[in-house]
């Protein structure tokens, strides 16, 4: 109705009156073409369109997507899926509910029908969407209700796809496991594809990464028949499978590390200096993820929450513990850069360390003589650091084990890790609202008292001083793929700060290090005469503060027996691995947790060399 | 009430049977319904939806015998208190962190959505009788009109009711382009609305945008709004030419149908009574609406003209979506069936229209004040 611009003088009505006529002609058509429409669908498809309304049902079929798999950086599988079976009762197609449910009770020894009946009433929403009466059945009572199928009308059976965590125990706190949606956790909005009954990840790397595992819901629209059987798809979305996510985990080494600790609780972490890759996590004792996977059963959850050694909790990341003599490390760095010693400064250790009117012993009662710094490291005489200590004060200690890492979470990409504590003078005043005693300064220069480290943060921290500075957001996440091999994102190393501490004076630790392992007297004696250099640091950890003398390790009560420590790293030029083992309750790191890291970096370089001469073979013939 | 002979010819008889029939029917459609639908409490919807008819007629009566000169007279007042109700929704809404059209006014609450349909007519009638447009529309003129429905159009669109926003500039273009635009002006609005298109994309909420796909291509997504479709039209073909009969509608009693009182209750209509049922109150529904066009032709002055017009499009789009959007030639966007649709806002909105076309119609003899 567009017009040409002309006069009409005044608004008259008339002038308008002919526009009615279009007006009348577009209503018209318009009711024609509804008209012809109806009549096509009723006329023309009526008989098929009424065939389908009355002897077909049209139903829509949730399809779940499968999760995503976790692989290893080899591309093992760590964990995938498996079929699980279900059973389930469509209410539209049972004439008689009660009798149904009845006979498929009879069927199972330990049920009754009150509680299948407590499930329906509970279930019901629309006549025609199954509500499921029991999940991951035995293949025995599977096939026994399929061949009662004629007399349980409406009784359909489903395969759910569920997770397989095929290294079990060992790798359970770094994989974590899946659950069953939370109603809390539907109210999130990164919960927000979910619906209720869903599997989400519920801790670890199933957990943080959820999101990418997850995938996306499919489904169809079926025609089915009166009896239930589907004649016909009329519409489909494929589910999107999740995404691979590819770990930095080395599963060989991860085996090795479990196998190495037996049957002793503790963590140990192996990470690659020179990226912060963690090839190797393992935390004992463990649990079996596989447990999670329909639902962990009451008595199994009971005897996981009542285990005092806490199976549950994965120390690696959330274990705190004094770092002991590996914390010696950090205070020679003070040291050295605030100007109280140098390479050639010399203490003289005589077996005591007197502050006020506390003497504080070396764990050499004898003492160690005159000692300089290089030494003071490789035998961990304590009263060195005493002087050390002493002179730089607490806070001075509490800055730079705070530019060591410590202190403060790392950021790994796995929940609930745990940030570890560096005592200074304000935190004791607001903390403990008590001041600031000399000998706890004595006592935090060699890694006891208040100070509580992860075996995380303490790896880092060591790596940091192997690769000559850099202090690296610990990396577990390799890549995520689409298929096994196709990255569709790759995760960088990613640098969080460099240590507070000049190459020179690094060189001066990395050497004394090597000592700690190579020199005599050296308390890391367990991995010499490795292939390569190890250096690396010993660490006991107290328990409780003042051992009794002159008992042996076994008479001491387990609960306070102190931890053993060990961290190493190799080879000395350029290192490629650093190892950190914490043994509870374990003793002495030079015996318990050093012939644990003695085993993995040999059975690391000698992965390496295999896959070296893998790769020489394979160069060679092509 | 002025029945005075000199001013008013006889009361608008066939239109009030025409209302009263298509309203008994959907009534009795509603019933059929009522056997699925657990009775939420309270009466059943068709017992409800006779009590909002009642009302509804009674604001009919009266919205005929206020001379429409008057009421034009007062539209911008008018169009103000329906954007003042608009705006109390909005902030209510704004406080509840939700989608909100409903307010609430004593014992019964109301959709004022519904109610700026019909105030964006009265309020356009106003605007180009007293202008005097004695040209056809430049885009300057056009100016003001546009904002007057662009206001409640955003608040509509913010609720978010997308359907109804979107009626709103139905029944602005319908009046416009009735009026007469210039070529040059049309072509501009052509272009610029072709523009919007894609920014109008960016701004729909995601279920928003999956229906369109979904009227594009209905395979794409036979699971959400494609499955009401599908099962739409199995309802409506399956009724064939003489319909299934009064609450024999398979689709329908099993709850296949989806929102079967409101945006889909044509379609259980069209099950249970056939080709022929469907044929007669589309019959119906166009006598409607060609007496409406017949008062909007005879009135006797642009006030009057534009009301009735404007009233008449109302219900011929409401009619044209609804029923295209149910036979899947039309994306779903939750537009009521007159006059058939449960929902109280809707019907007593349509009956304060019919009372506006009846009130021109009375008057279309009366002397020029």
């Amino acid at each position: 109705m567009i017009n040409e611009p002309k006069k009409i003088g005044k608004a008259d009505p008339g002038h308008f009156r002919g526009r009615f006529k279009i007006v009348i002609l577009v209503v018209t058509l318009t009711f024609i073409i509804l008209v012809g429409r109806l009549w096509y669908l009723q006329i023309i498809k009526g008989t098929v369109l009424r065939d389908r309304s009355e002897n077909n049902r049209i139903r829509v079929r949730e399809i779940k997507p499968l999760r995503g798999l976790i692989l290893d950086r080899k591309g093992r599988i760590l964990v995938d899926n498996q079929a699980s079976f279900d059973i389930s009762i469509i209410p539209e197609e049972t004439e008689n509910m009660g009798c149904v449910l009845e006979a498929l009770a009879d069927l199972k020894e330990d049920r009754n029908v009150s509680y299948y009946k407590d499930i329906v009433t509970s279930e019901m929403s629309r006549p025609f969407i199954p509500i499921t009466l029991e999940r991951n059945v035995s293949r025995h009572h599977l096939a026994v209700v399929e061949t009662h199928s004629l007399s349980l009308p409406g009784v359909v059976s489903d395969v759910v796809p569920v997770r397989r965590y095929n290294y079990g125990e060992t790798m359970a706190h770094l994989v974590g496991y899946v659950g069953e949606v939370s109603t809390r956790e539907l109210e999130i909005s990164s919960f927000s594809g979910c619906r209720s009954g869903d599997v989400v990840g519920k801790y670890g790397i199933e957990k943080y990464f959820d999101a990418f595992l997850r995938g996306e819901r499919g489904g169809k629209q079926v025609e089915v028949d009166v009896s239930g059987r589907q004649l016909e798809v009329l519409g489909r979305i494929d589910p999107i499978p999740g995404y691979h996510v590819q770990l930095t985990i080395d599963a060989d080494l991860q085996s090795v590390c479990w196998d190495a600790f037996d049957k002793k609780a503790g963590s140990a972490i192996v990470m690659n200096p020179r990226d912060g890759s963690i090839l190797a996590m393992v935390s004992k004792p463990s649990f079996d993820p596989n447990l999670f996977n329909r639902g962990i059963s009451r008595d199994d959850w009971r005897s996981l929450s009542l285990n005092t050694l806490c199976p549950m909790q994965n120390r690696a990341i959330a274990g705190q513990y004094p770092p002991g003599s590996t914390f010696k490390l950090i205070v020679a760095a003070a040291g050295l850069e605030e100007g109280i010693i140098t390479d050639d400064t010399t203490v003289t250790c005589n077996g005591s360390y007197r502050v006020g009117n506390r003497t504080f012993r070396c764990w050499k009662r004898r003492g160690h003589g005159t000692m300089d710094l290089h030494h003071a490291i490789v035998q961990s005489c304590d009263v060195f650091f005493y002087n050390v200590g002493e002179q730089l004060g607490v806070d001075t200690i509490a800055r730079y084990a705070r530019g060591f890492g410590l202190g403060s979470l790392t950021g790994i990409a796995i929940p609930a890790e745990k940030k570890g504590l560096v005592p200074t003078r304000d935190w004791k005043e607001d903390v403990l609202k008590e001041p600031w005693q000399r000998g706890e300064t004595i006592s935090v220069s060699i890694g006891q008292g208040f100070l509580l480290v992860t075996p995380l943060q303490l790896l880092r921290a060591y790596c940091a001083i192997a690769n000559g500075g850099t202090l690296y957001r610990p990396r577990l996440l390799e890549s995520i793929n689409v298929t096994k091999k196709e990255r569709i994102k790759i995760y960088q190393p990613e640098v969080e700060a460099q240590l507070p501490v000049t190459p020179e004076h690094l060189a001066l630790l990395r050497k004394a290090l090597w000592g700690v392992v190579n020199e005599p007297h050296g308390t890391g004696w367990a991995l010499r005469q490795l292939k390569k250099d190890v250096c690396g640091k010993t660490g006991t950890a107290q328990v409780i503060s003042m051992p009794e003398d002159g008992k042996e390790e076994d008479e001491i009560p387990y609960q306070f027996r102190d931890h053993a420590l060990f961290v190493c790293f190799a080879p000395l030029d350029d290192p490629e691995i650093a190892v950190v083992v914490i043994v509870e309750h374990g003793g002495h790191g030079g015996s318990t947790a050093a012939p644990i890291a003695r085993t993995v970096v040999d059975r690391y370089f000698k992965g390496v060399d295999k896959d070296n001469v893998v790769t020489r073979l394979i160069n060679r013939e092509f | 009430m002025s029945f005075d002979r000199k001013k008013t010819t006889q009361f608008d008889w066939p239109l009030f049977a025409l209302v009263v029939l298509v309203t008994a029917i959907g009534v009795l459609n509603l019933y059929s319904t009522s056997h699925t639908v657990p009775l939420v409490k309270g009466s059943s919807p068709y017992i409800k939806q006779m009590y909002w008819i009642v009302i509804g007629l009674f604001v009919m009566i009266v919205a005929a015998s206020v001379d429409y000169h008057i009421i034009v007279r007062y539209g911008y007042v008018i169009y103000g208190l329906s954007l003042l109700c608009l705006m109390i929704v909005f902030l209510n809404g704004k406080i509840a962190h939700g989608s909100q059209r409903w307010l609430t006014l004593w014992i019964f609450s109301f959709q004022p959505s519904e109610l700026a349909k019909l105030t964006v007519i009265v309020v356009l009638a106003k605007f180009i009788s007293e202008k005097k447009i004695s040209d056809t529309f430049g885009i300057r003129d056009l100016a003001i009109p546009f904002f007057l429905v662009l206001t409640p159009f955003v608040f509509v669109v913010t609720q978010p009711d997308l359907g109804t926003a979107m009626f709103l500039w139905l029944i602005f273009f319908s009046i416009v382009l009735f009026i007469g635009v210039r070529k040059k002006t049309f072509l501009t609005l052509a272009i610029i609305g072709a523009a919007c298109v894609p920014a109008g994309w960016f701004f729909l909420k995601d279920y928003q945008r999956q229906r369109i796909m979904t009227f594009l291509n209905p395979e794409r997504d036979p699971l959400g709004s494609g499955y009401h479709i599908i099962q739409s039209m199995i309802a409506i073909g399956s009724g064939g030419l003489r319909g299934k009969g009064l609450m024999q509608g398979t689709q329908t009693q099993l709850k296949f149908l989806p929102e079967q009182q409101t945006d889909f209750v044509f379609s259980v209509f069209a099950e249970e009574w056939g080709f022929v049922g469907v044929v007669i109150l589309l019959t119906l529904f166009l006598m409607m609406i060609l007496w409406g066009v017949k008062i909007a032709r005879q009135s006797r002055d642009m006030s009057g003209m534009i009301v009735a017009y404007g009233v008449t499009a109302y219900i011929f789009w409401g009619v044209f979506i609804n029923i295209g959007m149910v036979i899947g030639v039309f994306p779903v966007v939750g537009i009521p069936l007159p006059f058939f649709s449960y929902g109280g806002s809707s019907m007593v909105v349509l009956m304060m229209g019919i009372g506006l076309l009846m009130n021109v119609s009375m008057r279309r003899f009366m002397l020029q004040p």
